[in-house]
């Protein structure tokens, strides 16, 4: 895929709940899909006829679930080879993971759990990063993730973020929906947040819609239409990054197709008026 | 490692919580919210078994159900990253608990294997088909069949009655699941003990047909073999018709 190509494109994440439909119709046409590795490696049978399609129609990113970059036991090696060869196999660039731990006392858990912002948690997270990156021979981007709760905090997120990335040399995933949930949940401001993270490494943008459960607490659930505060991050955002894949998160209580088209028009106007129309030049904070 | 041992307490005590669920004091975390991340996670788990379980799930009571799918996250460990593969160790985890038992529900372990072999066939890596001839004479020859199957044996049976209805059925159950070359749909069939033998037999490609059919006359103690040869190929086949058989190894 050519990576001039991808940078002002949009994405979808691919669900099987919509596969069918996505990949017969022409109401959806995203620039790229993106894919979680764990779900679509060392299958056969239909869904593997079914990625084929979508691989000769579509270039893919993928986005890791189960990597667990912070888990304090060492890393699955076994796991990363096959998702390596997933990597080679449809020869996907980007490889992203999250910023969390899904793995203890080697237990999966299968959801994203907070990292304790401590300093030596960036040296073993960044640690583990490098090892991932070394056995993967390419650098891979880490997203900042969602939570609810702090865990035995000794710094603020924005500092842990960031300095995991500049420790790991690895890019970042910037999760748009995510910082807004983490400065309505944890009552801090989106926009300083951003500008304190190494945004020159940015590599890929993540946006979504979310759940609002309780007067104080949104869920990140992937699950409702980017609302506009959210737009109106990303757009602010934009300014700050040089070009890069914006992607749509649709999880659950997926909608019509053509919403999903909409959102992404919405999201390429925003980058073709901030990358291309207005050709700013890119104010990169760190 | 480079992660203190006070930090790793943290990150276990939190995962441990969202397993059990079992109050927990996690520092400067907002004991309020830790619910929701208990909640999440097992959502995921409980989703995955009743995706890979729908007829269990169903027939079993719900809340017997709901304690053996605690009972599970709790105490087990789950080993693997691919969350679609995950349901398997759940039957095992049942079996090793003797849930059968405990929960009166003879046909447990039966049900979540028949149903598990199911998923697993659909979502197996594919393997290749052997070189093959269509011919006629398959006698002297060791027939082909399609690699993508599993041969199991139950002792009740759920794959064709509601799982209750098959408490006093107790007995053997042989039958032949594959997944279709074309669809990827799984497809099974009943098999009698006599071509049970006959199909794993065949699926070894140790032997040719006539092989096969004098070690069954053996063993079997069978007398007629016109009467075998004659079932048997109408059985193949069938099993041709259906896309399981292919023809004879090239050599």
């Amino acid at each position: 895929m050519s990576k001039n190509k991808m940078n002002i494109k949009t994405g979808i994440g691919f669900r099987k709940d919509f596969a069918e439909e996505f990949l017969t119709g022409s109401v959806l046409k995203p620039g790229f899909v993106e894919l979680a590795p764990e779900n679509w490696m060392k299958i056969g049978g239909y869904w593997k006829k079914k990625l084929n399609q979508l691989a000769k129609m579509y270039p893919i990113t993928s986005h890791g679930l189960s990597l667990s970059v912070g888990s304090p036991e060492t890393l699955d090696m076994e796991f990363l080879k096959n998702v390596k060869q997933f990597l080679k196999e449809y020869n996907i660039e980007i490889y992203s993971e999250h910023l969390s731990f899904s793995k203890c006392d080697n237990a999966h858990l299968y959801d994203l759990l907070p990292i304790p912002f401590r300093e030596d948690a960036v040296k073993h997270v960044a640690e583990r990063i490098k090892q991932v990156q070394d056995f993967l021979g390419r650098r891979i981007a880490i997203e900042n993730v969602s939570y609810y709760t702090p865990v035995a905090a000794e710094m603020d997120e924005a500092t842990f973020v960031s300095n995991v990335i500049e420790e790991a040399d690895c890019n970042l995933l910037l999760d748009v929906n995510n910082v807004y949930v983490n400065s309505f949940n944890h009552n801090y401001d989106a926009k300083s947040f951003i500008e304190k993270l190494p945004l020159n490494r940015v590599a890929y943008i993540h946006m979504a819609g979310h759940t609002k459960v309780a007067p104080d607490l949104i869920i990140d659930t992937h699950g409702e239409a980017i609302i506009d505060p959210v737009y109106e991050l990303f757009e602010w955002t934009l300014d700050k990054v040089k070009p890069v894949p914006v992607l749509l998160e649709r999880d659950f209580n997926i909608p019509e197709l053509a919403e999903m088209q909409f959102e992404l028009n919405n999201l390429e106007a925003i980058m073709t008026r901030k990358w291309e129309t207005e050709n700013k030049s890119i104010v990169v904070s760190k | 490692m480079l992660l203190k041992t006070e930090t790793y307490k943290q990150q276990s005590s939190i995962a441990q919580y969202c397993r059990d669920g079992k109050e927990v004091a996690i520092l400067n975390a907002k004991p309020e919210r830790l619910p929701h991340y208990r909640r999440l996670v097992f959502n995921v788990v409980k989703d995955a078994l009743e995706t890979t379980y729908p007829i269990s799930h169903k027939y079993i009571d719900s809340e017997v159900w709901k304690e053996i799918v605690f009972n599970f996250f709790s105490e087990h460990k789950c080993k693997d990253p691919q969350v679609w593969r995950m349901p398997f160790e759940f039957y095992e985890f049942c079996k090793t608990k003797n849930y059968d038992e405990k929960y009166d529900l003879p046909f447990l372990n039966n049900l979540l294997y028949f149903e598990w072999v199911e998923v697993e066939l659909y979502m197996m890596e594919d393997i290749s088909l052997p070189q093959f001839l269509y011919s006629d004479n398959w006698l002297q020859k060791r027939i082909a069949v399609n690699p993508e199957h599993k041969i199991i044996k139950l002792e009740y049976p759920v794959h064709m009655e509601k799982p209750f209805d098959t408490v006093n059925k107790k007995g053997d159950y042989f039958l032949l699941l594959y997944r279709e070359k074309e669809t990827g749909r799984i497809q099974f069939t009943n098999l009698s003990i006599l071509f049970t033998f006959l199909l794993e037999n065949i699926v070894s490609a140790e032997k040719t047909l006539e092989e096969i059919f004098n070690d069954i006359l053996y063993i079997f103690g069978i007398n007629h073999l016109e009467m075998l040869q004659n079932e048997s190929f109408k059985f193949l086949n069938d099993l041709k018709t259906r896309g399981f058989v292919l023809g004879v190894y090239k050599k």
